[in-house]
């Protein structure tokens, strides 16, 4: 695992949700500004997922470009804009993958080559410490196997079949293994917005 | 750590979740869904508000995560190449192509497409559209006989649901013009799939493509022989899911997402 997130500056991503209202209000200069501030997080996501550099840059394209089209689809009130923005970045990645142009996961997580600390707003701009906290806590009281699965699952864009392959068992298995991890995470996730 | 599973109390056999919308929702988010589940749940995120909602909680929970990727820096180009295409998308897309029509015969050709839309259902605006192309086209207008339209001449029609979505392709061929319009109108591009419109002929030989479907648009086209001689009564028609631009040369056709079949009016 990669360290722990900083605490977020809160003028960076306040800077982040004013470019993300510009742009929803029609702003194109707005879209530079977030690619700027972005591109290096989400191109690390699209590169993780596709595992090829052109792929990767072609997906990171259809990112900001669809973002431009659909600026209005962000709803500030629901996630810091850079949690939204990283799973729109991961979703698109992984819809690229479904196509079959590219093969999952071909840089392990461990062995993927950190960037140096040289993009300083891209890291003042991680996701909600407090948020993390608790998906990676919830997620730690799997049981090791399940826990692995998902992990693969979101870190490879691995589908069920591909797990069930990976770990030599018939695909009802695995489809059983990851629900009931998904349902006790959800149980779990539930549980900490409620307290 | 490792916990105990949900299992029965009274057998030790371990609980089958029920694979609720919230489930499907993790999944999909989580990116486990492929094919035809893949397509379903997209088409419940544009129609069924508590399950976009869903989806959308698995997402922000499972963000954090991604901070586990390490960051990289794209190279210059990338920047230039989306500024590039909003630049390209900018003008027009949503500019009205219907002109206005002044030609005498229009109103023939209004009441004949009319005819055609009260038989075949068509959209109003694919039929628009079709009644744009033939009178706006010089060549087709002067070729068109307007009267005595044959049985042969008949317009084909077919429509093409996609999934559960409620959405649908709506296809016309027009024999006399050698023409097709396809209507995509309520679709949306995701931005990194086109979808392929391919012709499955009833001799069963190969599939023609048909082109890639524009969502959102209604698009028309002229066909070469080749297609129009195995385009009949009953043809078949094949929606499959490929990469932007279409499918690879030299690739395997992506996987079918929707089917209909033609059926003249």
């Amino acid at each position: 695992m990669a360290a722990r997130p900083r605490p977020s500056t809160n003028e960076a991503r306040e800077a982040l949700q004013n470019a993300m209202a510009r742009l929803a209000a029609g702003d194109q200069s707005a879209l530079e500004e977030i690619y700027r501030a972005t591109r290096v997080k989400l191109f690390g996501i699209t590169l993780r997922i596709l595992g090829d550099q052109k792929e990767a840059e072609d997906a990171l394209q259809d990112v900001y470009v669809n973002l431009w089209q659909r600026a209005d689809r962000y709803d500030p009130t629901r996630a810091s804009p850079i949690a939204w923005l990283a799973a729109f970045a991961r979703n698109r990645a992984i819809d690229r993958l479904r196509t079959g142009k590219v093969r999952a996961g071909s840089v392990p997580v461990e062995e993927a080559a950190p960037l140096a600390d040289e993009t300083p707003l891209a890291d003042a701009l991680l996701v909600d410490a407090e948020q993390a906290a608790q998906i990676h806590k919830c997620l730690g009281a799997l049981d090791d196997r399940t826990q692995s699965h998902i992990r693969a699952a979101f870190f490879e864009g691995y589908t069920y079949a591909q797990l069930a392959e990976a770990a030599d068992v018939p695909l009802g298995t695995m489809k059983s293994w990851i629900r009931r991890g998904l349902q006790r995470l959800r149980a779990c996730l539930e549980a900490s917005e409620a307290a | 750590m490792s916990g105990p599973e949900d299992t029965n109390p009274e057998n030790g056999v371990p609980q089958e979740p029920t694979r609720d919308d919230p489930m499907i929702a993790a999944e999909w988010a989580l990116g486990l869904l492929e094919g035809e589940e893949l397509l379903a749940a997209r088409g419940k995120y544009a129609t069924d508000p508590a399950f976009a909602w869903r989806k959308e909680w698995w997402d922000d929970w499972f963000a954090p995560l991604s901070d586990a990727m390490p960051g990289a820096e794209p190279g210059e180009h990338v920047w230039d190449g989306i500024a590039a295409r909003v630049a390209t998308q900018q003008t027009p897309a949503d500019a009205p192509t219907v002109a206005p029509l002044a030609a005498a015969n229009v109103v023939q050709l209004e009441a004949k497409v009319r005819r055609w839309q009260s038989v075949a259902g068509l959209s109003s605006l694919a039929a628009a559209v079709a009644l744009a192309w033939l009178a706006l086209t010089p060549a087709q207008v002067s070729v068109v006989p307007l009267p005595n339209q044959t049985i042969a001449a008949a317009p084909l029609v077919a429509t093409v649901p996609i999934g559960e979505t409620g959405l649908r392709l709506d296809v016309t061929y027009v024999p006399e013009a050698k023409r097709i319009v396809v209507g995509a109108i309520g679709l949306t591009a995701d931005g990194v799939h086109d979808h392929e419109l391919w012709l499955v002929p009833t001799d069963g030989s190969a599939l023609q493509s048909l082109g890639v479907v524009k969502p959102g648009e209604v698009r028309s086209m002229v066909l070469p022989e080749s297609i129009t001689a195995k385009l009949g009564d009953r043809a078949g028609l094949a929606l499959t899911r490929e990469p932007i631009g279409g499918k690879p040369e030299g690739k395997d056709a992506g996987p079918v997402v929707a089917k209909g079949a033609f059926t003249r009016v």
